[in-house]
């Protein structure tokens, strides 16, 4: 084999294991980052117990208030479930640093070396999945009790994970920004929900659709909206963090 | 050989307040530096310079070589217990720790197994954070009021690993005890409140 | 860093040059022929597009006040980028007022909840928090920092309020000028007077966004009153 190519070949192979051994203990680290804060935060209860809670009296004041016609009921769905989630969302969001903040953590996880977008996704992972919980249960209970049909159950799963990816993507990066602040948990949903609100629109549209049956290929191009929304925010927020997360 | 840390003209300041203003300062592998001086004279603010937790208003620092923090008080999560706050320590930074390196570990700094970090007190706060910062063997060490809140026994703990540490690396310790860190310092640092 | 400290001779042309422009274009603006459908109400096309356009392109140069920002650390780009941001809400909130009183005759409503009025007030409601998040921080370092990631991140609307006419196939008519086929959707007859009432209010927003510049740069150079500010 000629030199250069077998140098090439070396190199090459020296990289590719670098840049593999450096992405695994990304990976690594962001799973047992939302693994951590996912059993403290089960451990401490709050966050999760608080936002359910809230939820369900929610539903209950919206049903009473658009009820108990069971046609406007089942319209006013789509628009409850997401509205709901999108409130939820916000007293889950202070959960993400309020951990970190509540025992003084956060300058540990700042020491760790390399660089800090990784923090970004596995709080992020792990509101993702807080959210998601959340979504199902709230879910279920507009099914009962807004009659939203759940015929189309896959197709309201893909728009709950896209909507919740765009939606946790924005809450973490501000939590996150806001960390430190006095007064963070009235600030928050503040700067929080004029940023989500297309996810939300476009989300809103998308389960309306499918609770109205339409083909899914027009439903499809809510969710390749929400797709970009979903990676435009991913990757600002992703690069920005550590900018506003030190000091 | 370069230097662990070096830091050329740094300065922070708070609004209008200088806390730190035009300071050089650099840390050799094996030195103990003692970082001296009244309260509010912006010790710790240096080392969460130098640890790069807070941005410097001006100047440049460089490191080389992986930083540990003994904060005053140490920091952990209360619902974990204090085997759970060192398995996390050394996961997060891509380790896999066995249980037994743990159990290990906490046992040398005289720490009992199982309890939440909860019902711990400050001084074995600061031994849960000696262990951690052993295990996680950083090169730059900096340590805030490391023997406060510490019994005769931990000092002794904190001693050995001070000594421990200047065969790897370097160490900045703020402190106001002047008698026992001159048993420790190779060089010492006195910062004077800037007018 | 000792940048003058008086209204220089660009602020000083701008603003006058803006002023003789926007004089000529409330000139073209009258004497424009008639629309076909709307008679003479149409007019406030010529205020409206503008200060649209002004108002929604100057937060792309909030957004690369804000990365120069993060990315340098000087307190004069995060002062820039608040000078932006606090005319184009100006600029915006001119945009609103015209749009109502346009929107009354012609569609019966001042106000109607429709994609792209929608995306519009999400638009300024992004940019007032943009102000409630400044006037809540107090360390200046992390109000800096803070308010750039929120231009950066708000300006994501930008494009949505553009497209809202599009995607959801609205009430309010299409784009005046459609940048994803480069097809003007105007009366040639009309354009003379957009285009010179664009300029118009591009020279005076450079002219307000460097006065408030200054204003502000004297603010902090006396709040601070340190040998050493910057």
């Amino acid at each position: 084999m000629p030199y250069a190519l077998r140098h090439g070949l070396f190199a090459f192979g020296v990289w590719r294991r670098a840049f593999d051994v450096h992405a695994m203990t990304l990976l690594t680290r962001i799973f047992w980052l939302a693994l951590r804060d996912l059993t403290l935060e089960l451990r401490g209860r709050t966050g999760l117990l608080a936002a359910v809670f809230f939820l369900f009296t929610m539903l209950l004041i919206l049903g009473l208030a658009l009820g108990p016609n069971q046609d406007e009921l089942r319209k006013a769905a789509p628009g409850v479930l997401w509205v709901a989630l999108a409130f939820a969302g916000s007293l889950l969001a202070g959960r993400a640093f309020g951990l970190e903040v509540e025992d003084n953590t956060l300058d540990d996880l700042l020491l760790i070396p390399g660089s800090r977008e990784w923090i970004y996704y596995g709080k992020l992972l792990f509101q993702l999945l807080l959210l998601l919980a959340v979504g199902l249960v709230l879910l279920f209970l507009t099914a009962g009790l807004f009659y939203l049909p759940l015929a189309t159950l896959p197709g309201i799963l893909v728009t709950l994970v896209l909507g919740s990816v765009g939606y946790a993507s924005v809450s973490t990066f501000y939590a996150g920004m806001l960390a430190r602040l006095r007064g963070r948990e009235a600030l928050l949903p503040l700067v929080l929900f004029p940023v989500v609100v297309p996810v939300i629109l476009a989300s809103v549209r998308a389960t309306t659709l499918l609770m109205e049956g339409l083909p899914l290929g027009e439903v499809a191009e809510w969710w390749r909206l929400l797709l970009v929304f979903d990676v435009i925010y991913l990757t600002l927020c992703g690069l920005l963090f550590p900018y506003v997360l030190e000091g | 050989m370069s230097p662990l840390l070096e830091a050329q003209s740094l300065s922070k300041r708070y609004g209008r307040d200088w806390v730190i203003r035009d300071l050089d300062f650099r840390l050799e592998a094996g030195e103990v530096v003692a970082l001296l001086g009244p309260n509010g004279v912006g010790k710790t603010t240096l080392l969460r310079l130098l640890a790069g937790l807070i941005r410097a208003s001006g100047g440049q620092i460089r490191r080389q070589g992986k930083v540990g923090l003994l904060a005053n008080p140490p920091a952990f999560h209360r619902h974990f217990t204090g085997e759970e706050n060192l398995s996390y320590a050394l996961r997060l930074e891509g380790h896999t720790p066995r249980a037994s390196t743990i159990a290990a570990a906490l046992k040398a700094v005289g720490l009992p197994a199982g309890k939440p970090v909860l019902g711990y007190s400050s001084g074995m706060k600061k031994r849960l954070a000696m262990a951690r910062l052993r295990l996680l063997r950083p090169e730059i060490w900096l340590l805030d009021e490391p023997e406060a809140a510490l019994d005769a026994q931990g000092r002794e703990l904190l001693e050995a690993l001070i000594l421990e540490a200047r065969t790897s690396g370097g160490v900045v310790l703020a402190t106001h005890d002047r008698d026992w860190v001159q048993r420790l310092a190779t060089r010492t640092l006195e910062l004077s409140p800037i007018t | 860093m000792s940048q003058s400290k008086r209204m220089d001779i660009l602020t000083l042309a701008s603003l006058s040059l803006g002023l003789l422009t926007l004089g000529i274009g409330a000139f073209l603006a009258f004497t424009a022929p008639p629309a076909t459908e709307q008679g003479h109400v149409y007019r406030i096309i010529f205020l409206h597009v503008p200060s649209a356009w002004v108002g929604m392109v100057s937060l792309f140069v909030a957004v690369a006040y804000s990365i120069l920002y993060l990315a340098r650390g000087k307190a004069h780009y995060d002062r820039m980028a608040t000078a932006v941001i606090e005319v184009a809400l100006l600029f915006l909130s001119l945009t609103l007022i015209s749009g109502m009183l346009w929107g009354r005759p012609t569609w019966g409503v001042y106000w109607t909840w429709e994609p792209r009025l929608t995306t519009f007030a999400i638009l300024l409601v992004v940019y007032i928090g943009y102000f409630v998040v400044r006037s809540a921080i107090e360390d200046p370092e992390l109000r800096a920092k803070a308010s750039a990631a929120i231009s950066i991140l708000g300006a994501i609307n930008v494009p949505i309020t553009y497209m809202s006419v599009k995607w959801w196939r609205s009430l309010h008519q299409t784009q005046t000028f459609d940048l994803t086929t480069g097809r003007s959707n105007f009366d040639p007859a009309m354009l003379p007077a957009l285009l010179v009432n664009i300029l118009a209010l591009s020279l005076l927003f450079l002219a307000f966004v460097r006065i408030r510049g200054l204003l502000a740069e004297r603010e902090s150079a006396k709040q601070e009153l340190s040998p050493q500010a910057g």
